[in-house]
């Protein structure tokens, strides 16, 4: 509104959490705020993420990213889903689809008539072969959704994996063109102002000395702000969520171009397979309780696919978040805010929901209002809370058993808000239903029957049809499903029409 | 664990619409079902059976049954309504219109009425209501038979009590469902495990069933055998009389409803219906003179659903008609019911989830209806006791966040839309502080361009539309005979 004190916003860290909030900002409320980001060079970025959740698209929308473009600068390939290998038991694979299974539109979920077909024959063909994203995926192939809501082909949607080191520099280079300011260094100490205790400025090694009314800690683990100069404490979930480092290590990719990221079981965690246009990126998430750093490089070198390009690299980390993400006049974005693991490709997503919370509720005056705050952690704490139990359950519902990571994982006491839901799906196929959190009925659906939590009973109205008609309808949807896959073009050739990447000069 | 066996025979009780409706839902969804109603008289306090006014989603019910407008719109007599006039609840604000459909259209992401905030905060703007279609196609008596894409409209019903609970009973026999009646009956439980066992009716016949569906009213005959628990809203809502009557002469050509505070609550003009809610404590006489006086306590049962026996209706839940929500919270109870339907074991994991979405989904009724009372503008003694109370904490924090700049926060199980909400608080002049900033990106120019873009679309198109009148008889002169 005209007359609006303009709030001065000092981002610290520049990864893909500074920039993405800085170009958010500058782009989104020009009026109201006035962006200043600090990043020294000689920090790293960590760089995680590189698999993301369609929520990414609104994002880059609003923003005004021209897609192609995007894909072109970050080697970008398409993403339908994500592929989990060897958790159930050895040798299992299903893919958690961007999309739904059959229509998506029914009173009943098609997961119900699925159980009832299943309960009565054992050569059921998996769920996912009644999913548009699961039989692209599958099939190499993508093409975009179809807009018309009532085809097959609009029954998906997707997400991108792409370099995240370089998406922050094509952030940046939208954020500095609609005025963000930059400033070069390494900051050496937080000054608190004596009698609010809001942050007051940071100080860099070169002596400047940098004011604002509003602070965003985006400095990554070791949380600058938000976690050392206001001690806010952090929630540890490591007893749910013990794997607590990464060992990382890129690749060429020789093999087809897959439109998914693969986490594959391994003896004390999950290994990622990201193909980008490039490389393919590999880490191993594993627990250090259960395997030394030794044994889990060794583990993964194996294991790679190509030609290594790079010494495998280690990441420690810690399982949690802050109790509060919003404290005084400091917002923490990313990494400074909490850690859960990339098993659901939930980081960069967490960072989006953050600045759009701090959109909506941003700053009317200079001094920060409580009930602002309040509404915020609330909201990210949903985030954090549901995302954790989605990630608990990969690992409570496996049948895998004689390595003491996986006995760990599978006897573990997990919250009660989770064994409630696995009951409630069990029992007769039901989700408790959350609707705000990211993940939605069909995410959950996918996990729990691809790692065999299979419902012993089903929703009673699906016993409408007769059993021939549904064996035929379902035959009907599946082969439906197949053809239309069939159609669309090959993964790899797509991006190379679509947007194939610069080469380096 | 085992699902164990499925539950195959349902008794219904009760003998209103609310029965009826229960029973046909049941036997077209799940016709393996062997449904019987225990019919019996309808109690004057079973406040869903007797409310005329129904929200839109009664449209949806009746498709899912199958029932068309044929059926229930022509067939059975009914009228169709858009939403109500709230008239003197704030003081020295003109009435407004809560009707049912979009108000304004978003633009880029920023929701209408935070054009219309920051429009107003610069200079007079017309009236929010003015934004709604609805709105202006009841000012107009007219009904649009076309959909326009920037703009929707819900339609709700004017029921006419006996024939619509005639066609409910005559669908549901036609589906299948087994009728026994009874002025009266005796519910046995089972004594190892509380379940249910049978009801004998005062005739002397027994019937037994895996699931009792409960749908006598307030009292809860068969439920209440179970426990009592109940969650006591009358400090929120201390209205507790409610009196009805009856107005043969009545506009049967007004889609907008009236309600009128009063002194100690308030009335209502609805179709034929004319009727009073108030507070007893707060009324210095009996303040009816004509029509049926009845006593109300609102409020929620603990669990709706306990062992073998679901509660459905004023038996789960007791709340004033002022939004006319009642008949919708018992169309959603039933299709939960159905949608949630347990083995016959009735294993608590699966009740407590239905009962978590039934109770969320009738406190945010509570909030929406408490919410007229909290932020209304009257100085009587009555007023100022509910202005004064403290709100459940839910609405609270929807208060607190509007009033801060016109956000509302998401709820899961929300029955009334953002629209809805926005149209109350600023019909009854509650504006927030500030408005998103978010809406800062377009310019006071462009705003107020897109208002009177929207103004003007909804006259030209409300105009085109058909008259009320003209729209009902055509659609009886179609209807087969």
């Amino acid at each position: 509104m005209a007359g609006e004190p303009i709030v001065n916003v000092i981002i610290v860290g520049g990864g893909t959490a500074g920039w993405m909030t800085a170009a958010a900002l500058v782009k989104l409320l020009p009026s109201r705020c006035r962006v200043h980001l600090v990043e020294s060079e000689a920090i790293g970025i960590v760089g995680v993420g590189e698999a993301t959740l369609p929520h990414i698209r609104g994002f880059n929308e609003r923003l005004g990213i021209n897609e192609a473009e995007f894909m072109a600068a970050t080697r970008a390939t398409f993403k339908l889903g994500i592929e989990f290998r060897d958790w159930g038991r050895p040798g299992d694979s299903y893919i958690h689809p961007f999309g739904t299974f059959g229509s998506g539109k029914g009173t009943i979920d098609l997961h119900h008539y699925w159980s009832r077909l299943a309960e009565t024959s054992a050569a059921t063909p998996p769920i996912g072969d009644y999913s548009m994203a699961v039989t692209m995926a599958y099939m190499n192939r993508f093409a975009r959704p179809d807009p018309d809501p009532d085809k097959i082909e609009s029954t998906f949607n997707y997400a991108y994996q792409f370099d995240a080191m370089m998406f922050a520099p094509f952030l940046r280079r939208i954020a500095e063109g609609l005025g963000a300011r930059r400033t070069e260094g390494r900051i050496v100490d937080v000054e608190l102002n004596g009698e609010t205790g809001d942050v007051a400025a940071i100080l860099l090694e070169t002596g400047e000395r940098i004011e604002g009314d509003l602070f965003v800690d985006c400095s990554g683990f070791v949380s600058l702000l938000i976690g050392k100069a206001l001690a806010e404490p952090f929630e540890d979930w490591s007893q749910w969520l013990p794997c607590d480092r990464a060992v990382a290590m890129p690749c060429r990719t020789r093999t087809a171009l897959s439109p998914y990221t693969s986490a594959i079981a391994m003896d004390a965690g999950w290994r990622w397979r990201i193909p980008l246009q490039h490389r393919t990126g590999n880490g191993y998430v594993y627990a250090s309780a259960f395997t030394s750093d030794e044994d889990a490089r060794a583990a993964l070198v194996d294991a790679v696919e190509g030609e290594p390009i790079a010494e495998p690299r280690i990441l420690k980390f810690k399982a949690g978040r802050r109790v509060r993400s919003w404290v005084r006049n400091c917002v923490a974005v990313g990494l400074a805010s909490g850690f859960l693991e990339p098993l659901e490709s939930t980081s960069i997503y967490l960072i989006q929901a953050a600045i759009s919370t701090l959109v909506e509720l941003f700053p009317q005056q200079k001094g920060m209002s409580s009930l602002d705050r309040d509404e915020f952690n609330r909201l990210i704490d949903l985030e954090y809370d549901r995302i954790r139990d989605f990630l608990i359950l990969h690992y409570h519902a496996t049948e895998r058993s004689g390595l003491p990571f996986w006995d760990h994982v599978r006897t573990m006491q997990v919250p009660d808000t989770l064994h409630e839901k696995i009951d409630l799906f069990r029992r007769r196929g039901r989700i408790a239903k959350y609707r705000e959190g990211v993940f939605l009925d069909a995410s959950w659906i996918a996990v729990y029957v691809g790692q065999r939590v299979i419902p012993e009973g089903h929703d009673m109205r699906a016993d409408l049809p007769s059993a021939d008609v549904l064996a035929q309808r379902m035959e009907a949807l599946r082969s439906e499903v197949r053809a239309k896959a069939s159609t669309m073009p090959d993964h790899r050739t797509y991006i190379e029409r679509y947007c194939p990447m610069e080469v380096a000069a | 664990m085992s699902v164990g066996a499925p539950i195959r025979t349902v008794v219904v009780v009760g003998g209103g619409i609310i029965a009826w409706s229960a029973a046909a839902a049941l036997k077209r969804h799940i016709p393996s079902l062997d449904v019987t109603v225990v019919s019996c008289p309808v109690p004057d306090d079973a406040i869903a059976d007797r409310i005329i006014c129904t929200l839109p989603s009664i449209t949806g019910f009746h498709e899912d049954l199958g029932l068309t407008e044929a059926d229930t719109v022509v067939g059975a007599g009914s009228g169709l309504r858009v939403g109500t006039v709230f008239d003197g609840w704030a003081a020295g604000l003109a009435p407004y219109v809560h009707a049912y459909g979009s108000y304004g259209s978003a633009v880029e992401g920023i929701p209408f009425h935070q054009m219309w905030l920051r429009a107003r905060a610069v200079e007079a703007a017309p009236p929010f209501d003015q934004f709604s279609l609805a709105a202006e196609l009841a000012r107009l008596r007219r009904i649009g038979s076309a959909a326009p894409s920037t703009a929707s409209v819900g339609y709700g019903l004017h029921l006419r009590l006996e024939r619509y609970a005639a066609l409910m009973r005559d669908f549901a026999i036609h589906l299948g469902v087994k009728e026994h009646s009874c002025s009266g009956f005796e519910a046995k439980l089972r004594g190892d495990d509380g379940f249910v066992d049978s009801l004998t009716l005062d005739g002397g016949i027994s019937i037994g069933g895996d699931l009792f569906v409960d749908c006598t009213g307030p009292a809860a005959s068969i439920r209440s055998a179970l426990d009592d628990a109940f969650e006591n809203w009358s400090s929120w809502l201390p209205c507790d009389r409610v009196v009805s009557d009856e107005d043969q002469a009545a506009d049967a050509a007004a889609i907008l409803d009236r309600v009128f505070a009063t002194e100690c609550g308030w009335r209502w003009e609805a179709g034929s219906s004319r009727g009073m809610v108030y507070s007893s404590a707060h009324a210095k006489e009996k303040a009816a003179k004509d029509g049926t006086e009845i006593r109300m306590r609102q409020g929620c049962r603990s669990e709706p659903w306990l062992r073998n026996c679901v509660a459905i209706g004023d038996a789960a839940v007791t709340i004033e008609p002022l939004e006319w929500a009642n008949l919708h919270l018992a169309h959603s109870q039933i299709d939960r019911m159905i949608a949630m339907m347990p083995g016959r074991d009735c294993a608590p994991v699966e009740l407590r989830e239905y009962n978590r979405q039934c109770v969320s989904e009738a406190r945010r009724v509570r909030d929406f209806v408490c919410m007229h009372y909290v932020t209304a503008r009257r100085d009587e003694p009555f007023w100022e006791d509910v202005a004064s109370m403290e709100p459940p904490a839910s609405l609270s924090h929807t208060l607190a966040l509007f009033a801060e700049r016109g956000r509302l926060p998401y709820y899961e199980e929300e029955t009334f839309s953002r629209d809805s909400w926005v149209a109350v608080l600023l019909g009854h002049g509650f504006e927030p502080r500030g408005t998103d900033p978010l809406a800062d990106l377009l310019s006071l120019d462009e705003v107020n361009r897109e208002l009177k873009r929207h103004r003007d679309f909804i006259r030209d198109f409300a105009q085109a539309q058909p008259m009320y009148r003209d729209y009902m008889s055509s659609l009886s002169g179609r209807a087969p005979r």
